[in-house]
């Protein structure tokens, strides 16, 4: 199991702003050139703002899905289930929460296991049983 | 670190993408990929050497096949990838935010 990733960014926006930011809005800051199918041919991302809605890049020459919403909580929480390319059926939650004026983004990039199922089923065993266990030693 | 570069570089073409993508399915041989993909053989033989050199897929000898496979802490080097992807991505993000409340 390869450890998740974890970022934290601090902005001057509430988290209701920041989450529609992030959504919403994801064409103004997603680096599309670097990172998409169509690099500069891409004119829009689109995040639909329901469980089980879509997220994709659109071209002149159609639309290429990049994953799917799992979890729509806003503004605090958004679960979506990562399909792209060699990160595919990897987990990417981003929570929202107030912070001084502002809000803070904590994105969690998570399931870089082996895409067998099987395998990533064992493997979000030993996640859950870790973070039990650092848990229990921690009240210890 | 010059690995993550490489990493980098290496994902950073769609083709590659695909190809480690249907390595990930399973293993193949370069015939294989090829003929799935639209690209030439040799295009396709270039490309695994650079992910091979990115230490992302390995090589073993079947035959007369050459059988291409995900390298086992390939996935070392994909969270690697989306780890500067993430700070990028997080930056433009919070650089909007500023922008926008100035």
């Amino acid at each position: 199991m390869v450890e998740a990733i974890r970022k934290t960014v601090l902005v001057d926006f509430t988290p209701e702003e920041a989450f529609e930011l992030f959504t919403a809005r994801i064409t103004s800051w997603w680096p599309v050139r670097t990172h998409s199918y169509g690099g500069d041919e891409v004119k829009n991302v689109v995040l639909e703002p329901h469980v089980g809605g879509r997220l994709y890049e659109v071209t002149a020459g159609g639309e290429q899905d990049w994953g799917s919403v799992l979890a729509w909580e806003p503004p605090r929480r958004l679960l979506l289930d990562w399909q792209i390319g060699e990160a595919c059926g990897t987990e990417v939650e981003v929570t929202f929460e107030p912070e001084g004026p502002g809000a803070r983004v904590v994105l969690e990039h998570r399931g870089f296991g082996a895409s067998d199922p099987r395998e990533r089923y064992s493997s979000g065993w030993d996640v859950v049983l870790a973070t039990y266990a650092e848990s229990s030693s921690k009240n210890a | 670190m010059s690995t993550n570069g490489l990493v980098l570089d290496a994902l950073g073409d769609w083709t590659r993408r695909q190809i480690f993508e249907a390595l990930r399915r399973g293993p193949r041989s370069v015939g294989d990929l090829a003929g799935d993909l639209p690209v030439s053989r040799p295009a396709v033989s270039q490309h695994l050497r650079v992910l091979k050199d990115a230490g992302l897929v390995v090589d073993r000898k079947e035959g007369v096949r050459r059988i291409y496979s995900v390298a086992p802490d390939g996935l070392a080097g994909i969270r690697a990838y989306f780890d500067s992807f993430w700070d990028e991505a997080l930056d433009r993000f919070a650089a909007e935010a500023r922008k926008e409340r100035e």
